[in-house]
């Protein structure tokens, strides 16, 4: 039989060789021989049972459920290959929020400003398209200013305007006369 | 910069000047139609989660 040193599994099969030293160690796959002077020496038998712990490796198994599967007869059960389906689909979830929320802050980033995209014009036409005229207008700034002075403050720098021109905006919000 | 405005003083303000929910959702579809990616931003900095944001802008288009 065709046998193999650890270093040429280990290139064969793309994994390092303290890889497989591990998988020695926690009884995964053991070298069937040794040299005389210690060496590991692998068989085509270990060749293919390596070979299906990375399928299984692959599937998403701990090496822990592999070495109970391979204890078994190699066959995985059904319990354990839905579980792993369930976990899939969780990490699936997981990952597409992710996904979400790297978009969302890349649009951030890219727009450079908060709430980003959106200044003033682009408000004022926004309010005036929902109907509000500029008495309207004057009375969301002072409930806003009433119900939040620091998120007013924050909405307006918000859409770029200069912070002299949102305190005047304030200010009149507040009843004070303008200059 | 943290946002300490939520989705309910925004809507608390606009109903006390008078908007009522069907002048809002007409203002989102406005919204999603004019500036949507403005939509998704101002919607994110009230603080919404990405599921009720998508339901918001799919409800305007």
């Amino acid at each position: 039989m065709k046998t193999y040193s650890i270093s040429r599994i280990a290139r064969a099969c793309g994994l390092s060789r303290s890889t497989l030293l591990y998988y020695d160690r926690v009884g995964l796959l053991r070298s069937s021989a040794r040299t005389g002077s210690g060496y590991r020496v692998y068989n085509e038998k270990d060749l293919s049972r390596l070979a299906r712990i990375r399928q299984l490796r692959e599937a998403g198994l701990s090496l822990k459920e592999i070495r109970s599967v391979l204890a078994t007869g190699g066959k995985p059960g059904t319990r354990l290959l839905e579980e792993r389906m369930r976990k899939t689909a969780e990490e699936i979830v997981g990952l597409k929020n992710q996904q979400r929320l790297l978009a969302g802050m890349l649009r951030k980033v890219a727009s450079g400003k908060r709430p980003g995209c959106v200044d003033k014009q682009m408000w004022i036409d926004m309010l005036k398209a929902a109907g509000m005229d500029q008495g309207a207008m004057n009375r969301w700034h002072t409930e806003f200013e009433r119900r939040s002075p620091d998120g007013h403050q924050e909405f307006l720098l918000s859409l770029g305007i200069p912070p002299s021109e949102a305190a005047r905006i304030r200010s009149l919000s507040r009843g004070e006369p303008g200059n | 910069m943290k946002n300490n405005v939520n989705v309910n003083d925004w809507i608390a303000m606009f109903r006390d000047i008078g908007l009522d929910q069907a002048k809002m959702k007409q203002w989102h579809s406005l919204f999603e139609a004019r500036h949507p990616n403005g939509h998704q931003s101002f919607l994110e900095w009230l603080g919404l989660k990405p599921d009720e944001i998508d339901r918001i802008r799919s409800a305007g288009r």
